[in-house]
């Protein structure tokens, strides 16, 4: 086990100090993705920066729309009274995620910004168009989700950078978004994640939102299958061309946990079940 | 170098000299010699290091120790009563045949005791999500289930 100092910052302008400070350092949040990277000598860091004990990072607000602490554990998106009732769609990404212990220390930003093409939580934030804050030595800006992600394992977060907050526009109260997942069983990651938001009138697609997960270098946006069903009615011929779509709009690979043509079927299967799910409920 | 840490295990504090880069169940077996405390995968995946931290299970495995400062944990140690008998909880995994090998029994338990701490009386969709991130590799999973049913009821029928 290589050694490394541990550090608990009470505030952010102190971890961000430390940073900067201690050359080799990263931070760390619930650890779930970082512990596990140091066992497999991924990560040779000289010093541990952890986050947990910054109680700015960890507070949720809702008031229409929503912000979350990055330090929130998934655990507690879960738990808390209004954020469910607001965006139903981050809770049911929230339960999908590995075992209650993982969900206990596990943060939502941790889960970004690990930047795997997994991560759940990136799912129904890339339909809600959410934005992060992210914070360095000088400078505060906001960027959106989409423009977080740069590839595996990479997000456009500089080095002294923490991600403070995840903030949500005042959802849509007509739209309708859910979230599917396709693992072995619960505890794994995702061989292919759908989530989707549709604002219909009557058969008619509004407004259309689809993020993939594991199916390319990032959590990605399927823009030509929203374009392709907004301002379309969602007949039975328009839903299997937007699965079809769906299918040659990823570009997944072929590892341990599935294969590239069984990503494709599935991301299709998720689409055309989001729009029938969206159909029905928009007929109700 | 070492320093000292302290918190409360199974009720009384403790305080202990720890290195940084230890994890919560490196202190736990090698520093405490509460070797209940399993280490399985050493990576959240088989839940056998299942510890409760001020009231809710964690892998310890993935926990670095100095997190751990004025925090309540509790581990399987803590669950034995007075005059060396077993808890109620423990005590319906041997009457339901819910330990073959027993290599994942302590995490387990843990993961049963924290949701009937917060759950008195849970539904099986309840309790297997709570197990979730327990495996056993002798696939007893149907006695564990039972196990934590009985104990469900024992509990409350005691208290």
């Amino acid at each position: 086990m290589r050694r490394y100092s541990y550090h608990k910052p009470q505030t952010i302008e102190d971890a961000l100090r430390l940073k900067n400070e201690k050359t080799g350092a990263v931070y760390i949040a619930g650890g779930t993705d970082v512990m596990v990277q140091i066992k497999d000598r991924e990560l040779r860091p000289s010093a541990m920066i952890s986050l947990r004990n910054i109680p700015d990072l960890a507070r949720i607000k809702v008031n229409g729309g929503a912000r979350i602490g990055a330090l929130t554990t998934i655990a507690d998106i879960i738990r808390h009274p209004t954020l469910g009732q607001a965006f139903p769609v981050l809770m049911e990404a929230a339960r999908r995620i590995g075992s209650v212990q993982i969900r206990n220390v596990a943060t939502i930003g941790g889960n970004l910004c690990n930047c795997s093409p997994c991560a759940d939580m990136a799912l129904p934030l890339l339909v809600l168009e959410a934005k992060v804050r992210l914070r360095g030595s000088d400078t505060t800006r906001e960027v959106s989700i989409e423009d977080f992600f740069q590839g595996p394992g990479e997000s456009c977060l500089l080095a002294d950078e923490i991600m403070t907050d995840i903030l949500l526009d005042r959802s849509d109260e007509n739209a309708v978004a859910v979230f599917m997942k396709k693992g072995r069983v619960q505890m794994d990651l995702a061989v292919a994640s759908v989530a989707a938001l549709l604002d219909m009138e009557g058969d008619l697609c509004r407004k259309a939102r689809i993020a993939a997960g594991s199916v390319a270098p990032v959590p990605l946006r399927l823009r030509a299958v929203e374009e392709k069903l907004e301002g379309s009615i969602l007949s039975e011929k328009m839903i299997r061309k937007a699965q079809e779509l769906s299918k040659n709009s990823v570009s997944p690979i072929t590892d341990i946990r599935s294969t590239e043509d069984y990503r494709r079927q599935v991301v299709g299967v998720f689409v055309k079940r989001s729009l029938e799910k969206a159909l029905t409920w928009s007929q109700q | 170098m070492r320093r000292e840490i302290s918190f409360f295990l199974n009720g009384s504090e403790v305080k202990v000299a720890a290195m940084d880069h230890m994890r919560l169940i490196d202190i736990l077996r090698d520093t405490l010699n509460l070797t209940g405390t399993k280490e399985g995968c050493g990576e959240g995946e088989c839940g056998a290091c299942t510890v409760i931290v001020d009231g809710q299970a964690v892998n310890s495995c993935l926990y670095p120790v100095f997190e751990v400062e004025g925090k309540k944990v509790v581990t399987i140690e803590g669950l034995q009563e007075p005059e060396n008998r077993l808890s109620l909880l423990q005590q319906a995994f041997v009457n339901s045949g819910a330990i073959q090998c027993g290599f994942c029994t302590p995490g387990m338990i843990l993961s049963a005791k924290a949701l009937l701490d917060s759950n008195p009386n849970p539904t099986e969709a309840q309790i297997r999500d709570a197990l979730q991130g327990n495996l056993c590799r002798c696939t007893g999973y149907v006695q564990i289930i039972e196990a934590v049913k009985k104990a469900a009821i024992n509990i409350r029928d005691s208290e």
